[in-house]
This record gives C-alpha cells, sequence and structure tokens, in this order.
C-alpha cells in the first residue's frame, strides 16, 4: 500500500509542476490585464508623471507581457515573489508569516466540519422514516444556506458581545507573549510548555474555526446521510445481518467504511473552498492569517502579494487532492489492486 | 430490519469528539478589568512598515507618532509647533532652513539624537536609494549642512516653502542613523527604535501592536503606560469590541452606530469634522467643456441635505478647498445650493430636464463613510435639474491609473486628507497639472496654481491661494462637497486629546 500511496504522490507532484506554471502564467496575465499601474502604486501620491514613468522602466513594466513573466518566473524559481507594493516587504515573506496561522484556522475548522458533519450525517440517518425526518432535513438546508461571513457575525455577536464567554480579535490575549518557533502558534506554545498561551490560543479560534466548520459541516451531513442510504441497500450489508452482527458493528464496521468514500471526496473539495473563505472570516475576527492579507493585497491592487498568495492557494489545494487521493488507496483495497 | 443507532450511542460519538474542544471552551473568557494604566483601542489598519519613512499612510500616522517622533509637531488646533526642533527659520527665498535640534533627546536604545540624524533621515537615507516615500516629498533638499550636534542647515536646489508643514506631515520622522546603518534595515523594521512617548514591546502584522510607556521620553510622559492597539478591520467587528468590553475605544465606526452609541448613553461617542474633504474632482473637457454645466452640476448639490442624512449633520458643508480653521479657508464666500440658477445655466447651454447633460461620474465603495450612498444621491440631484450621470464604481487604487491614462469619467467622488492643513496639500496639490491627483487639465488655472508652488512668504502665498480657490470654484474647477468626519467611541472615564486633524494619539490618553 506504501509503494502504492508514494507512486501516487510521485505522479501528482509531477502533474502539480505544469498546472502551477499554468496558473501562474494566468494569474500573472490577469493581474497585469487590471487597470491599475504598479509602477505608480510604488510610488508616493506626490509622485510626478516623469517619475511614475522611470519608475516603470525601472520594474521592466515596459516590456513585452511574455518578457516581464519569464524575469518574474526566474525570480519565483529562486523564492523571490517580489516585494509587497503596500507594505514594503518580500511577498514570500509575508505569505510564509501568516501561512501558519491559516492553516491552522483550516484545520481546526475541518474537523469541526467533520464531526458536526458526520454526527449530523448519523442523526439525519437516525431519524429517517421518522417524523423528525423532514424537521432535520429542513434544519440542514436551513445550515447550508448561512455562509461562512454569516455564520461569523452570529458567533460573534452571541458568544462575544451578548454572552461575553470567547474572545473574538487576534490570536491570542493581549497580555500574553507569542512564541515564534514554527509560526503555528498552538505548536509553539506547547513546545515552549506555555499551556495558558496555549489555551489562550484555543479560545481566540474556537469562533472563527466554528464559523467556517458550521459552514461546511452540512453539506458533508447530507452526503453522509445519502451515501449511508445506498450502501445499506448493497448486499453485504443483509448479509452482514444475517451472520447476526448488531447493527452497531455492522454501521460502524461495514456501512460507515463504505459510506465515508463519497464523504471524503467532498471533504477534499470542501477544504480547498473553506480554505478560501478563511478570508472573511479572518478579518471579521482580525485573524493574523493569510486571508486577511489577501484582503488587503487586494484591496490595495497589491499585485506581487496577489501573485504570492494565489499561487500559495493553489499549492494548499493540489497538496489536499494528492492527501484526499492518498486515502482513498487506503481506504479503498481496489485502488491497491489497480 | 430498519437500522437504529441508541441515542446513548449517537451522544457518546459527538460528544466524546467534541471533549477536547469542550475543556478549552469550559474555561469562561473572562475580560480583565481596564488596569489603571493600560488600555486597548480597537484600530481599522495595521501600519505598512515599521520604518516610518517607507510608505505615506495617513491611518498609520497616530501609532507611527507614539513610536517616532517628528521634527515639528501640531496642536490640537493644528497650529506648528517645536518638537525635536526647538527653532527654525525658513530663508525669505525658500531655499534654505536652519533648524535647531533639542539636545536632550534619546532613542530608545539609549543613543542620542544628533543632528547627524537629521541629516540621515532627510538626505542621507533618500540619497542612497532607499525606497522611501519621504524621498519624494524631500526630493528638493540638495544637503543638510551640520554646523553642531544640534544646530544644521537644509539646503534645497528650488524653493520649497512648506518645508516646515512637511516637518510634521507624512512620513517625516527621525530615524536613528547608528542603530540601522549597525544592524541593518531589517533588524531596524522588526525592531524599531524611535526617540517618541512609547517603546514597541510587541508587534504581530495584522493583529496587535502593544505598546509601552518610554520613561526616558524627553518630553511629557504618557499617562497609560501600556497601550495595546488590536487590528480590526471590520467595522461590525470594532463595534463589537468596544461593546463586549473587547476595547476601550476606538474609531471610524459607521455613523448610524455612533448615533446609537450616543442616543444609548452608555459610551461617549463622537462624530467630528476634520481636515478632511469630500469633493468632486471634474474634468475640463467632454460633458464638462461647458462651464454652465459644470457650474450648474455644482449649483445641483444640496451638500446640507448630504451631511445630514449620511453624517447626521456633522460634516460641513463647503465652498471652498479647505475646512474651516485652517488658513486657507474662505469663511465669506459661499457657493449656493442652487436648483433654479444650475436650471438656469443649463438652459443657456441648451439643456433641461427634457433634453438632460449627459456626464459620466465615477466613485469608490467603501473607500470612505457612505460614498457610494453620496454618489446616487448626486445622480438623484442631477436628475431633477437636467443632468444625466453614468455611475460607475471604481476600486481607488486604480483611480490613479484611470488619470494618467485621462480615463476619468466628467466627476470623481474623492476623499483627501490634509492633516497639515496648509493650503498648498489641498487645492496646490489638487490642482497642479504636474501631479497626479486632478484630472482638471488646464492651463489658466494650472499656471496659476504652479506660480503659488515657488511664493516663499508665507502672507503672500496663503493669500495667493485664497484667491485660486475661489478662482477654482467660481470656474467649476472644483467642486468641494463637505468636510468629512471621524468618529470615536470610547468608555466614558477614558478621555483623549481631540484634534482638528482627527488624530487619535495614544500618548494623550487618560484614564478618570
Amino acid at each position: 500500500m506504501i509503494a502504492t500511496i508514494a507512486k501516487l504522490i510521485a505522479r501528482r507532484l509531477l502533474a502539480a509542476i505544469p498546472i502551477l506554471l499554468i496558473v501562474s502564467a494566468l494569474l500573472f496575465c490577469v493581474l497585469r490585464l487590471l487597470p491599475v499601474d504598479p509602477a505608480a502604486m510604488s510610488l508616493p501620491p506626490t509622485a510626478t508623471i516623469a517619475e511614475i514613468e522611470a519608475k516603470r522602466r525601472d520594474m521592466g513594466l515596459d516590456r513585452p507581457l511574455p518578457e516581464q513573466y519569464l524575469i518574474w518566473l526566474k525570480a519565483a524559481l529562486h523564492g523571490d515573489f517580489g516585494r509587497s507594493i503596500a507594505l514594503g516587504r518580500e511577498a514570500g515573506s509575508l505569505v510564509a508569516l501568516t501561512l501558519p496561522a491559516t492553516i491552522e484556522l483550516a484545520l481546526s475548522a475541518m474537523a469541526i466540519a467533520a464531526v458536526l458533519g458526520i454526527g449530523g450525517g448519523l442523526l439525519l440517518f437516525h431519524l429517517r422514516g421518522s417524523w423528525l425526518e423532514s424537521v432535520a432535513d429542513l434544519a440542514s438546508i436551513l445550515l447550508l444556506s448561512i455562509p461562512e461571513f454569516l455564520w461569523g457575525l452570529i458567533l460573534l455577536f452571541v458568544f462575544g458581545v451578548v454572552l461575553h464567554a470567547l474572545p473574538f480579535t487576534g490570536e491570542v490575549s493581549p497580555s500574553l507573549p507569542q512564541p515564534h518557533i514554527t509560526g503555528f502558534l498552538l505548536l509553539d506554545s506547547l513546545l515552549i510548555g506555555r499551556l495558558d498561551i496555549f489555551a489562550s490560543a484555543c479560545r481566540h479560534l474556537i469562533l472563527p474555526a466554528f464559523a467556517l466548520g458550521l459552514a461546511f459541516s452540512p453539506a458533508i451531513m447530507r452526503v453522509l446521510r445519502s451515501s449511508l442510504f445506498d450502501v445499506y441497500h448493497e448486499d453485504y450489508i443483509a448479509q452482514a445481518r444475517l451472520r447476526g452482527l448488531t447493527e452497531r458493528q455492522i454501521l460502524l464496521g461495514h456501512a460507515l467504511k463504505n459510506a465515508a468514500l463519497p464523504t471524503i471526496t467532498l471533504a477534499g473539495v470542501q477544504f480547498g473552498i473553506l480554505f478560501s473563505g478563511t478570508l472573511l472570516v479572518e478579518v471579521i475576527y482580525s485573524y493574523p492569517g493569510m486571508g486577511n492579507l489577501m484582503v488587503d493585497a487586494v484591496r490595495n491592487a497589491d499585485l506581487p502579494l496577489i501573485q504570492a498568495i494565489g499561487l500559495t492557494y493553489c499549492v494548499v489545494v493540489l497538496l489536499i487532492n494528492t492527501l484526499v487521493d492518498s486515502l482513498y488507496v487506503v481506504l479503498n483495497p481496489k485502488l491497491r489492486v489497480h | 430490519m430498519a437500522f437504529t443507532l441508541q441515542r446513548r450511542s449517537f451522544l457518546q460519538l459527538v460528544m466524546g469528539t467534541l471533549t477536547g474542544t469542550a475543556a478549552t471552551v469550559s474555561a469562561p473568557f473572562v475580560r480583565a478589568a481596564p488596569a489603571a494604566d493600560a488600555a486597548t483601542i480597537g484600530w481599522p489598519n495595521d501600519v505598512p512598515s515599521w520604518d516610518p519613512n517607507q510608505r505615506f499612510t495617513p491611518d498609520a500616522q497616530p501609532i507611527f507618532k507614539a513610536v517616532f517622533d517628528q521634527p515639528l509637531d501640531q496642536d490640537p488646533q493644528l497650529k506648528l509647533i517645536p518638537h525635536l526642533i526647538k527653532s527654525w527659520s525658513l530663508a525669505p527665498d525658500a531655499l534654505s532652513m536652519a533648524v535647531e535640534l533639542r539636545g536632550d533627546v534619546t532613542f530608545h536604545n539609549g543613543d542620542k539624537m544628533s543632528t547627524e540624524d537629521f541629516r540621515y533621515t532627510f538626505f542621507e537615507r533618500i540619497k542612497s536609494g532607499t525606497k522611501l516615500d519621504t524621498a519624494n516629498s524631500w526630493r528638493k533638499v540638495d544637503d543638510i549642512v551640520i554646523e553642531s550636534p544640534t544646530k544644521a542647515t537644509m539646503k534645497f536646489n528650488a524653493p520649497d516653502p512648506t518645508a516646515p508643514q512637511w516637518m510634521a506631515f507624512l512620513g517625516s520622522y527621525i530615524v536613528p542613523k547608528k542603530y540601522i546603518e549597525t544592524g541593518g534595515l531589517d533588524n531596524f523594521i522588526k525592531k524599531p527604535v524611535g526617540t517618541g512617548p512609547y517603546k514597541l514591546a510587541e508587534y504581530e502584522l495584522n493583529s496587535r501592536i502593544v505598546l509601552e510607556r518610554n520613561d526616558a521620553y524627553w518630553g511629557p510622559k504618557a499617562n497609560v503606560a501600556r497601550v495595546t492597539i488590536e487590528i480590526i478591520k471590520d467595522p461590525s467587528a470594532r463595534v463589537a469590541a468596544i461593546q463586549s468590553g473587547q476595547a476601550d475605544l476606538t474609531v471610524n465606526l459607521p455613523v448610524r452606530e455612533v448615533q446609537r452609541f450616543q442616543s444609548e448613553g452608555s459610551f461617549a461617542a463622537e462624530i467630528d469634522p476634520i481636515t478632511r474633504v469630500i469633493l468632486l474632482n471634474v474634468r475640463a473637457d467632454l460633458g464638462f467643456s461647458d462651464k454652465n454645466v459644470r457650474l450648474a452640476a455644482h449649483h445641483a448639490i444640496d451638500k446640507a441635505a448630504l451631511s445630514t442624512a449620511f453624517y447626521g449633520g456633522a460634516a460641513v458643508p463647503l465652498s471652498v478647498f479647505a475646512t474651516p480653521g485652517t488658513p486657507g479657508y474662505l469663511p465669506d464666500f459661499k457657493f449656493p445650493y442652487d436648483p433654479d440658477l444650475a436650471k438656469q445655466l443649463l438652459a443657456k447651454s441648451g439643456f433641461g430636464p427634457d433634453k438632460p447633460a449627459k456626464i459620466g461620474f465615477a466613485t469608490t465603495n467603501g473607500q470612505f463613510p457612505s460614498d457610494y450612498d453620496i454618489a446616487r444621491a448626486i445622480v438623484q440631484m442631477w436628475k431633477k435639474v437636467g443632468i444625466d450621470a453614468d455611475l460607475q464604481v471604481i476600486e481607488y487604487a486604480k483611480y490613479f491609473e484611470l488619470n494618467r491614462g485621462n480615463k476619468l469619467p466628467e466627476a470623481t467622488l474623492y476623499s483627501w486628507d490634509n492633516s497639515t492643513g496648509d493650503p498648498e496639500i489641498f487645492s496646490g496639490y489638487m490642482l497642479n497639472p504636474k501631479m497626479p491627483f486632478s484630472p482638471w487639465k488646464d492651463q489658466d488655472i494650472g499656471n496659476r496654481t504652479l506660480a503659488l508652488f515657488n511664493i516663499a512668504d508665507y502672507d503672500k502665498r496663503i493669500a495667493g491661494y485664497r484667491e485660486l480657490e475661489r478662482y477654482a470654484v467660481e470656474n467649476g474647477a472644483c467642486m468641494p462637497l463637505l468636510q468629512s468626519v471621524v468618529t470615536l467611541v470610547r468608555k466614558k472615564n477614558l478621555a483623549y486629546t481631540r484634534y482638528g486633524n482627527g488624530w487619535m494619539l495614544p500618548q494623550t490618553l487618560r484614564w478618570s
């Protein structure tokens, strides 16, 4: 199995190269076609037209677009994604600085979405045929229709403003220091043995993670229920019953494992969407992640930063797809044979 | 046989997985009561960089002013006052300026500040090729001659009559030469060292800034020992932060929210007019080539109604491109709201409600409070007199590119911030054809404006700008609308010093 997964990962990584090249070229062209002038924007508003023209030449913006792209690509291959126009710092280092917070948030949200989705899916399946089924069905549709930013505002209002139960700004309490070892705050706080920082970081993570998780759990819920319906019509379920297995054994030992395959596919796709959903949630909760940075970059038309963040999103999605495919191999023996 | 999952099993499955999360929730979040020596501010934007000379960002100036010092300062009424510079003297030809620095100022690392740092900030750094916005504002500096550790003379290659004003404006903060040259720029940006009333204790990008009082400060010590600035970009989250007690003070809330706070009375809530002007930037050609149409468009706008509708009446209607109390303001000049006169002017040019003049109109959406709503209201006002405006939304970041390419429509709603209040930085910059701000390209007004940039005598310069402002408005070259406002909500026992330009300086905070 390990060999199969290793081959799969190698194939995926090879395929990622042309995909990243195409995405970077597309991003580069689209951003250059926008009616913004990186040269003018990198100078103060008091700059004269002559100074802007000189800057444009200096930045190579007077050259043909393909030539500009090749210059950018050469630098990017050496780890230089350009300098943020608004912040004046290396775009790559800004991404590296903020990506861990977004990964922590997205993973926490995915865990919440998975727990709620699987729990909700089982509940919906459990209620089938009863009068509560339609109520639960309606509730899941209602949940499905609430986007993550609305969850963000609802949770902020209820738990932050009304109940005063949870903090909703930043990553950790202002009275605590923020360790910087790996960039992952939860991990870093444990590495230095500061449980108070860890607990504070968890409390700050709860609302944004739930806002994202709640928005993505209904889809998992409904797909799992549908998959369970399908699986329970399979012969092996009837045979399991004939062998005298309990309903719990059938569910956990057979049905859930097989129903999980389409759910994992969906979760993989959802994770990519969830990752982009961090944009608004991070702004609402002042969470210092890459989404927050992206919103600023778009607002300032900060082309080098948008390009660097866009490519990072692409890499993350490709990695998730590879992970999901590997999980498929683990869960589905047929794939190991073929 | 139907599958039945036992309720207990189901709950075990779900709740068991949630236990770990619940453990952290179980410790209730209790917001500590504010200590008398600490305050938390909800602020809408981060600093662009901790190099204060690097980028001109008006919203970041109050934060920079806490950590760094400017050569000159402004009092709450915006009068220029000594700061790191004890005295200054601009030559009659404005080609040089002698300055005398204080001798008792040290940087946060203990290094003494001297004219070496002054020269480094305003000359050496700029000439070294470091990419700084101050390279633009101080481009006329030919040299800075050091006469002693506290005395120096700035030499300009062209008259620079607003050099003193710029000493207290965007980006003009003295930085430590020795510290930057020995430790490097990256180290300075990571661990900035200034001479200001606060030291930077902690910084998390896009999250928070923690300031600790500089007990060795040369001037009046800050009242609050520790100020935490939480970067909260979303206005609703800033409202929630002040309401929940997670912030003690916050700024730039929607006017409607501030009015709600005012009516509830549990917080001190303010809507204050500042030295920021909301105006229409106009072209001299296309549908606005006819002066009658431009003047009609201006007469048709009910500025008082806009102020009442969108700023609770706090935004002062303006007739000139300067705010009350600033040197260029003309209190006796009024450009009236007169829709009948607007119709007459349009009729003279063959337009009317049945045959409207057609123009394009651009606005931002969300760049400043109620911008899009104001634009929509203006479109309706114009429609009543016979001007049909095609409204389009543009990104602020694209404004300069569109203007450079001559692609802006006849009118654009715009907001202009000038914390100095000097008229050169109001109408001088806006009507200067060599600068990228205005789409108005006309030789007559352009030449009048350029001539003012070389007048060194202060009174003569101010008189010139007053004349220019009147002339520009009477010719439809500029349509000032409102004096913009800043909103602020704070706990009632937390006071601060109000500045005419909207600064909320952490060093002025005090608990009662």
